[in-house]
């Protein structure tokens, strides 16, 4: 609860100094928003490793193979990523790059989320009854 | 900790703009033009290392 008056400050101070900034400078105005934005996501990593932390131990009580879940904490890595990159273009004017990045992720995920598929296709082959 | 860099950048935004307003007004077109560009270097670089830390940090998190 503290961190979220935090939170909610840094983003009220960027867009003060932005609104401020931008009919002297507009470009610098692009860059105290980026920062607000990266200081915000810093704020948030802290509870990002208590909460995977904890999916850990759940996943250990099961006994899947550890390189499936990782795969999964990949996904989401790169989902945050390609999210806050996307956001960025689209901040700065630049809509459709923004849509490519997103694009990106989307095929990256599909290519990571393969493993899993063969997986699963390999245990139905398991089943079925040669 | 790290909100003083907003105000930084804040600072160092509205001393270009005043130091290239007064540049050009003395007509020192190029020279205001280049501290201009200084500005924007020294800005880009601060915000590109935050940028960097931040990838690092999430690439710790969700170990890549």
């Amino acid at each position: 609860m503290d961190s979220l008056y935090k939170i909610i400050g840094i983003a009220l101070i960027t867009v003060v100094a932005t609104l401020i900034l931008k009919p002297v400078r507009p470009d610098f105005a692009v860059f105290i928003s980026v920062v607000g934005g990266v200081i915000i996501l810093f704020m948030l990593a802290g509870y990002l490793t208590d909460i995977f932390e904890v999916f850990n131990q759940i996943f250990n009580y099961t006994n899947v193979n550890s390189s499936l879940y990782k795969i999964i904490f990949k996904i989401i890595g790169v989902g945050y990523l390609v999210e806050f990159t996307a956001s960025l273009c689209s901040d700065t004017g630049n809509n459709s790059l923004g849509d490519k990045v997103l694009l990106g992720g989307k095929i990256i995920i599909l290519v990571m989320a393969l493993p899993i598929v063969t997986s699963i296709l390999e245990i139905v082959m398991e089943l079925l009854p040669s | 900790m790290e909100v003083e860099i907003i105000f930084k950048i804040a600072a160092i935004g509205i001393l270009t703009a005043v130091v290239s307003q007064i540049l050009k007004n003395s007509g020192k077109e190029d020279i205001s033009t280049l501290a201009t560009l200084a500005g924007v270097v020294i800005v880009l670089i601060m915000v590109i290392n935050l940028i960097a830390d931040l990838f690092d940090t999430i690439r710790t998190i969700f170990n890549f």
